[in-house]
């Protein structure tokens, strides 16, 4: 069974996407650095994070721009188009987190014949807030396209 | 200025430099994409499941809009499994890196099965402080991924911070300091 398709139509500016949570664990370190092939030490090692004068490891660009793109991709069905992402890494998610990736549509409105939607969408955590502010521009179908 | 760098020099030597397309090392393949998902919990049978995948439109498994992906793709991949800084190649003070923030626009579709190539360009280098080091020097690159048919299926612009240690920062102080007027 197919998962549920979004028509550009039915969206409404303020519309929440409904988002997820993931605990920082040892675990989701590993799996950050497996999933992402980042090996860059600050996401594995303390003391070489310390060394360069972090108070923790912290989780990679790869591993926030999957947690962004999986707010945007759950929502917007097999059929829509993330045309555009950009994002910033502004705070850090480090071990002992939750990070609570968002998003909410900010635009709506038609080019080149597509159904354009502007999206924002962060991951924040309770010590920092949000941690990583990103716009999203996407392609929707629109029904009988 | 620290050691002698000269942010100038490096600006204009630097900032054009193209790099010849590298393709990379093996096609999109399941498995990294796999691992990534699970990474986030991501359980989107589009990017997991070839029968969910062959009943869509797409007819194939999806490789997920990210330009980390999609750029381990085009590259020659962590074999041997040493880290190497993105742009080497530009001349900094400091040798710790972050990534300050990523923009991805995407004109298709990436499948398994593509082969992606991807050749870099650097578009700005400049310093600007942190409260690590005084003396950071950013540098914004853009990487443009192509497939098998020479498409361009996305431009990623990724802004680095290189910096220096604090223990790097007190040395080049001291010696600073220490230096005749």
């Amino acid at each position: 069974m197919r998962r549920p398709q979004p028509y550009w139509k039915d969206v409404e500016v303020g519309q929440e996407l409904s988002g997820f949570s993931l605990e920082i664990t040892p675990r989701r370190v590993f799996l950050n650095v497996s999933g992402s092939q980042d090996w860059y030490p600050v996401h594995f090692d303390l003391s070489f994070a310390r060394k360069a004068g972090h108070p923790d490891l912290f989780m990679s660009t790869g591993f926030l721009q999957a947690a962004l793109v999986r707010v945007i991709t759950d929502w917007m069905g097999d059929d829509g188009f993330l045309r555009r992402l950009r994002f910033e890494m502004r705070r850090q998610q480090r071990p002992g987190d939750t990070m609570v990736c968002r998003g909410r549509v900010t635009a709506k409105y038609e080019s080149d014949g597509q159904g354009w939607i502007e999206l924002d969408v962060w991951a924040e955590n309770e010590r920092e807030g949000i941690t990583t502010p990103g716009q999203a521009w996407v392609i929707l179908p629109r029904q009988g396209d | 200025m620290a050691d002698g760098y000269d942010i100038e020099a490096v600006r204009q030597k630097y900032i054009g430099f193209e790099t010849a397309p590298v393709r990379g090392r093996y096609p999109v393949e399941h498995d990294p994409i796999r691992r990534h998902c699970h990474m986030v919990d991501d359980n989107n049978p589009l990017f997991l499941d070839p029968q969910y995948a062959a009943t869509t439109p797409h007819g194939a498994v999806l490789c997920p809009h990210s330009g980390w992906l999609a750029l381990y793709f085009a590259s020659l991949g962590p074999w041997p499994a040493v880290f190497e800084p993105l742009f080497p190649i530009v001349p900094t003070l400091g040798k710790r890196i972050a990534n300050m923030g990523q923009e991805v626009e995407w004109f298709g579709r990436i499948k398994v099965g593509d082969h992606l190539s991807v050749r870099r360009r650097i578009v700005d280098v400049y310093q600007k402080a942190i409260s690590l080091d005084p003396e950071a020097v950013w540098i914004v690159a853009e990487a443009i991924i192509t497939n098998q048919r020479d498409e361009t299926v996305c431009v990623i612009r990724n802004t680095l911070l290189t910096h220096r240690t604090p223990e790097e920062v007190a040395a080049a102080r001291g010696q600073e300091e220490g230096s005749p007027q």
